[in-house]
């Protein structure tokens, strides 16, 4: 299920983070979903996770989740965020109990979307989506949540 | 989470499918994004005029990594972009990038310098090389000449480019 390797992610950004970029994600939710509709929001996360993120899903499709673990330390990480990364024999456990994302929306919008998780949610579904894995998203708060990948039966 | 590294990436699949829609589809989303910027600049450029917007850049320059110049001057703001991240990560992609990606920053710029009794140039020059060139006047008649002067000349909504067309 994991193999890992010293390669470098195929987006391995280093520098700055500029966390305002979360306010835009948010506004964008609101408005694709008033104007177009859930399902076509659905849809552009899809392409998000097949297209964006076709190099992760070709490691899923390999049968290895060590890029994605290695996408969701880097970036968790780069975020500030409070997480935890359990890797067990059959499946992995990311507990996120401080995004920060949600957090910055939440300090500069002063309400977050009633969809901001969909990013996460509907992405992480497109990614597994005809891989020998399934990655379930449970919001377990405002700002927390636990995704776990598991082999399908 | 997508992170605030890849909302370049995460952008630009929303530019494609609103650019299935029309321009207007376009043109209305970036009117909700430029609100959304005014929460970021608005007080500031109306209470420190071009100083402010060489402020909010200077910040942008640094949390967004960007190789860019500022020249401050009585009567202008010139913001010369050397390297930008934002169409830079959007070319370096697994997913296919927007042809028309560079718009949306005139898009929601050109809007908030209305309203301040601003007036923006924006000069993309090339929408394949991650360069531009932006001034800011506060005299119309200055802005008018530098439009002259440009490569490709951005519009937003309500103002027409030089080059919409491809």
């Amino acid at each position: 299920m994991m193999t890992p390797d010293d390669k470098p992610l195929r987006y391995n950004e280093g520098g700055n983070v500029h966390m305002d970029f979360h306010g835009a994600t948010d506004t964008t939710i609101d408005f694709i979903i008033k104007n177009y509709g859930i399902d076509v929001m659905d849809q552009i996360f899809a392409r998000v996770g097949h297209d964006v993120y076709a190099d992760i899903r070709s490691h899923l499709l390999a049968g290895n989740v060590g890029e994605l673990v290695k996408h969701w330390h880097h970036f968790f990480e780069r975020e500030g965020a409070e997480f935890h990364i359990n890797v067990e024999t059959d499946e992995v456990i990311l507990t996120v109990s401080h995004c920060t994302a949600y957090a910055h929306v939440k300090k500069i919008a002063g309400k977050v979307s009633d969809h901001f998780c969909d990013q996460t949610i509907k992405t992480n579904h497109a990614l597994a989506q005809g891989t020998p894995f399934a990655i379930d998203t449970e919001i377990t708060g405002p700002g927390s949540c636990r995704q776990i990948i598991r082999r399908r039966p | 989470m997508i992170p605030s590294d890849h909302f370049t990436k995460f952008y630009n699949e929303v530019f494609k499918f609103l650019e299935t829609q029309g321009d207007d589809a376009l043109h209305a989303y970036w009117l909700e994004i430029s609100k959304n910027q005014e929460r970021h600049t608005l007080e500031l450029f109306r209470e420190k005029g071009l100083e402010g917007m060489r402020q909010y850049w200077d910040h942008i320059r640094v949390e967004e990594n960007c190789d860019l110049d500022l020249d401050l001057n009585n009567d202008r703001l010139e913001l010369r972009m050397n390297a930008c991240p934002s169409l830079g990560k959007v070319m370096d992609n697994d997913a296919e990038p927007m042809a028309r990606y560079c718009d949306h920053c005139a898009g929601w710029i050109g809007p908030i310098m209305d309203k301040l009794g601003y007036h923006l140039v924006y000069d993309v020059i090339d929408r394949q090389k991650p360069q531009c060139v932006m001034r800011v006047f506060k005299d119309v008649k200055l802005a008018q000449e530098a439009e002259g002067q440009a490569k490709l000349l951005m519009g937003w909504p309500g103002k027409t480019g030089k080059d919409t067309a491809d």
